[in-house]
């Protein structure tokens, strides 16, 4: 979805920017994008404080308001998906398996 | 600090928090508000329970531990085995349905600065009984579903098995994320974050969670 947004809107994402956390992925306050996506998957609330601070100080209150809703709404998927044993289907699986071994990740299997 | 935030979000999670303390398909208002609190305080955590660890001997409450604070390291063999100890799948279902319910106002307001959300008292009644008119097995997903099965994404079916679990999910994913309809333009944007902006947010937090969805 990074990829192909990114690319129809004329800013292509460098998608492996998701692994390292480093840099802006190529993107307009991609790097206090990830890093407020990066404090609010963490437990330190003064590390969440200068994130939003900094997104605040970047882009504006209703920029991070907004990024904090995306980031709500995948605390919530990433749990139904998990809870829920949630697969790719199989023809899917040839897109997302060379992704997935990009980014480092396992996909999940019953 | 005072964050203003949209009507619509703020609308969607108060209508989330009501359905979380209203009576399920097999669960009361008073039995999901526990459950509630229990996922809160596990993502909330200083101190949490290794994934392994069932505190509460009680597999609905454990179930919505493990969910809140460790959900990468659920398993099909756990679910198997919390089913073995009692808890039937559409049970497990709605525990998955109560904890994506409390989580997401928690999280958003933990993420903005604002004082997190409380939950109200319990609604008293019985269990509505509504569930999917006919349930299936499915190889997208290890929980059942609406028949016919595997007709649509697993993360889209994952709880069609209650109807009334499925329909807070997806408010709320309309206002937080955007609406189906929205998903197929590239381009679509509240005029804040760009739609590849938004990929961003939701592909950083998802892999630091190990979810590759």
């Amino acid at each position: 979805m990074l990829s192909w947004s990114s690319q129809e809107d004329g800013t292509p994402a460098d998608v492996l920017a998701l692994a390292s956390g480093d840099g802006d992925a190529g993107l307009p306050h991609g790097a206090a994008l990830m890093a407020f996506a990066e404090a609010i998957a963490g437990w330190d609330d003064d590390a969440l404080r200068v994130a939003r601070e900094r997104l605040v100080a970047d882009a504006g209150e209703a920029f991070m308001v907004d990024a904090a809703a995306v980031a709500a709404n995948f605390e919530m998927m990433t749990r139904v998906a998990d809870g829920t044993g949630a697969l790719h289907a199989p023809d899917a699986m040839n897109r997302v398996v060379g992704v997935a071994a990009a980014l480092g990740m396992a996909l999940p299997a019953h | 600090m005072n964050t203003a935030v949209r009507d619509d979000l703020r609308a969607a999670h108060e209508r989330s928090l009501a359905h979380v303390v209203s009576p399920g398909a097999r669960l009361s208002g008073e039995r999901r508000r526990r459950i509630a609190e229990v996922a809160v305080e596990a993502y909330l955590s200083a101190d949490p329970s290794p994934p392994w660890v069932r505190r509460f001997d009680d597999p609905a409450l454990d179930v919505a531990y493990r969910l809140g604070r460790h959900a990468g390291t659920i398993t099909k063999d756990w679910f198997e085995q919390m089913v073995t100890d009692g808890l039937h799948p559409v049970e497990w279902v709605e525990v998955v349905g109560v904890v994506v319910a409390a989580l997401p106002p928690v999280a958003f307001a933990r993420a903005i600065g604002s004082p997190l959300p409380e939950l109200a008292s319990p609604v008293p009644g019985a269990p509505t009984a509504r569930e999917a008119d006919e349930l299936a097995p499915a190889t997208l997903n290890f929980v059942p579903v609406a028949a016919p099965a595997d007709r649509m994404p697993s993360v889209v079916q994952a709880l069609s098995a209650l109807p009334d679990e499925w329909n807070n999910l997806w408010q709320l994913a309309e206002v937080q994320y955007m609406s189906d309809r929205a998903m197929d333009d590239p381009l679509w944007n509240r005029g804040t974050l760009s739609r590849a902006q938004m990929e961003l947010v939701a592909g950083r937090l998802s892999l630091l969670r190990e979810c590759f969805f």
